[in-house]
């Protein structure tokens, strides 16, 4: 058993969780992360944004792991995530999810097996207990339970996304890796996800990092954006401080649903 | 304590049932949190009171099973009240509760015995047999607008691709057959050197290569090689969309993709089974001169005076009817695929699988119809 001493509140939701320190990536001569820093605090749902290329998906990669930044550090629930052995790393993957753009889920696997992958390889729990947690998972985020017995071919590309969320909320991760997940869904869709994200992060007191271009997303579910620009962190705070910044492309991105806003 | 108030604990305070919950109620110490509820043995069927006083943390997965437990003792959702938890942990209980109202999904897949299994495939096949029928009629009708407008008709695709299906494969081609020669002429060899008959290996080896083995060995590895990567690539870009985007530019899939793999398979593969039946007749002279005695000079010299032409036709008409029946599978195969990425595999396993199978069929088709007609 853990033997975790009730912390105040206060203590635990403060702190930082992930923490990226002058991240620098070349691929070649291109220079894609010029010294990024940021820090992210437990229960907080943040957002990167930033232009087509300038590596958002890329540091994201390089946070969870599975590509190496060229120059600076990572941790990650006080884990350096590219200076541990591989034990370590592997303690670390079952404690934070990611939602790949497309889902990734396996098709091979209807989606029960799919859901119930992580659980049949990180725990030891009786199968009965397992499928009775798939069709919790899959309630959760508002699938109904039939969709268990679907193979991932047959899904919407909404379904595959819950699928998917589902999946990677299976073993009760702290902080959760979004990559645009609004992309490809149509706008009815994308804001029940948005507010799905939102409850799911309050009830389960989930720390959420989104990679988004979905200015919607931005502007109902987000409490800090950090924007990504020419290699570096240009703005880091909440969303109505960074749209007031004078920068040509933040100006741009915030303007580019400027009539829908004012009318709020 | 007992272990099980570990976890948790039962009281009755005033006439009221309260559950003590203690400890990190964590999915790692799932099966510990289980047993502990399992042994508690609880009698609660007018409700009882969840006290989280005494909880350290707290999770979907160890709420669910709380609630599973008491909603199998005959608790619901009005009987079962929360006090003392920390705001986190009972937002995190509301959203359990709300959430599992659904029944969950113990439905596994049913899993056919060996019978149906059987016949399943056995259906499956039919069905197959039917819709390729339909995609012949299809590509024909596509003959018939290539020969009204014969200028859409993609003549450096057609190369490509010959390139790849022809130049590539003369190197396998020829050392399967020229490997397979000699096989044929060293064990017609040993028969023959008991009864002096040496020179009639040269009769056997030509008759059997280039009426049967080369043909049905070329196919056989067009199929694997060529057949797998026509389902592969046509699969592919049907996965990505890229078939809908042909139809959407106003091109015919079957103009654009089918038909200049069929024509350049229907040349390619005569070509490839005159490669083998040089590479085949090698082997066997290679052999007929280190084991039989037999001079390069003079097993020319026999073969020319009893290889009847009729053999090598055979061959050459069998080939292009082998590469029609493996392009047309196929390709037929790759746009079968469905919208997913195990679907390009098992298409492309069927397809090397179907291929072989017919080139076998028409073989033996073929054996009996030349038959017939005194070839």
């Amino acid at each position: 058993m853990d033997t975790v001493t009730p912390r105040p509140q206060a203590a635990q939701e403060s702190a930082t969780v992930l923490e990226v320190d002058s991240i620098v990536t070349r691929f070649g001569a291109t220079v894609v992360h010029d010294g990024v820093s940021f820090s992210v605090r437990r229960g907080e749902v943040v957002a990167l944004i930033g232009g087509s290329g300038t590596g958002k998906s890329v540091l994201v990669r390089e946070i969870i792991g599975l590509m190496r930044p060229t120059a600076g550090t990572i941790r990650l629930l006080d884990t350096d995530v590219w200076g541990e052995g591989r034990d370590d790393m592997n303690l670390l993957r079952r404690r934070f999810g990611m939602l790949f753009q497309d889902g990734a889920l396996f098709s091979s696997l209807t989606v029960a097996e799919n859901l119930a992958v992580p659980f049949r390889e990180h725990t030891g729990l009786p199968p009965e207990l397992v499928s009775a947690l798939v069709g919790f998972k899959l309630s959760l985020v508002g699938l109904p339970p039939q969709t268990g017995m679907k193979m991932p071919a047959e899904l919407s590309g909404g379904m595959r996304k819950r699928v998917a969320l589902a999946r990677a909320l299976a073993l009760e991760p702290e902080i959760l890796f979004l990559d645009e997940p609004t992309s490809g869904l149509d706008p009815i869709g994308a804001r029940a996800f948005d507010s799905m994200v939102r409850v799911l992060s309050e009830g389960l007191g989930l720390t959420v990092f989104i990679v988004t271009h979905d200015l919607d997303t931005l502007l109902s579910i987000i409490d800090r954006v950090i924007v990504l620009a020419g290699g570096k962190v240009i703005a880091d705070g909440p969303v109505d401080e960074v749209r007031r910044l004078d920068d040509p492309w933040i100006r741009d991105y915030f303007s580019a649903r400027a009539p829908d806003a004012r009318r709020k | 304590m007992t272990e099980s108030a570990d976890w948790i604990r039962y009281e009755v305070e005033e006439g009221v049932g309260i559950l003590y919950l203690a400890g990190a109620w964590r999915l790692s110490s799932l099966p510990a949190i289980s047993a502990a509820l399992q042994s508690l043995a609880l009698q609660v069927p007018r409700g009882c009171v969840l006290d989280g006083s005494r909880l350290q943390e707290l999770d979907t997965a160890a709420g669910f099973t709380l609630y599973r437990h008491l909603a199998g003792l005959g608790c619901s959702e009005s009987t079962v009240s929360v006090r003392g938890f920390a705001p986190r942990h009972e937002r995190l209980l509301a959203l359990v509760q709300e959430r599992m109202t659904c029944p969950p999904s113990a439905a596994k897949s049913t899993h056919a015995g060996m019978v149906g299994r059987v016949g399943a495939s056995t259906v499956a096949i039919w069905r197959q047999l039917k819709s390729h029928n339909a995609f012949i009629g299809a590509v024909a009708l596509e003959f018939l607008a290539l020969a009204r407008r014969p200028r859409s008709f993609r003549f450096k695709e057609t190369v490509s691709q010959f390139e790849t299906i022809c130049l590539d494969a003369i190197p396998i081609a020829a050392l399967v057959t020229f490997l397979i020669g000699v096989v044929i002429a060293y064990l017609l060899g040993i028969q023959a050197l008991r009864y002096g008959a040496n020179i009639f290996v040269v009769d056997g080896v030509g008759l059997a290569i280039c009426r049967e083995l080369s043909p049905l060995l070329v196919a056989v590895i067009v199929a694997g090689r060529s057949g797998a990567a026509f389902t592969a690539q046509i699969g592919t870009m049907k996965v990505q969309d890229e078939i809908d985007a042909i139809s959407t530019l106003g091109l015919s899939p079957l103009q654009v993709l089918v038909i200049p793999r069929l024509m350049a398979l229907l040349v390619a593969l005569p070509l490839l089974v005159f490669v083998g039946d040089v590479a085949g007749i090698a082997g066997g002279m290679t052999i007929a001169a280190v084991q039989l005695d037999i001079s390069f000079a003079t097993f020319i010299d026999r073969l020319h005076a009893t290889l009847p032409m009729s053999a090598f036709k055979v061959g050459m008409i069998k080939a292009p009817v082998f590469a029609a029946f493996i392009a047309v599978i196929a390709c037929r195969m790759g746009l079968l695929v469905a919208r997913d990425a195990r679907s390009v595999g098992l298409n492309t396993t069927s397809t090397v699988v179907q291929c072989v199978v017919w080139v076998i069929l028409l073989d033996a088709v073929f054996a009996v119809l030349f038959e017939r007609m005194g070839i």
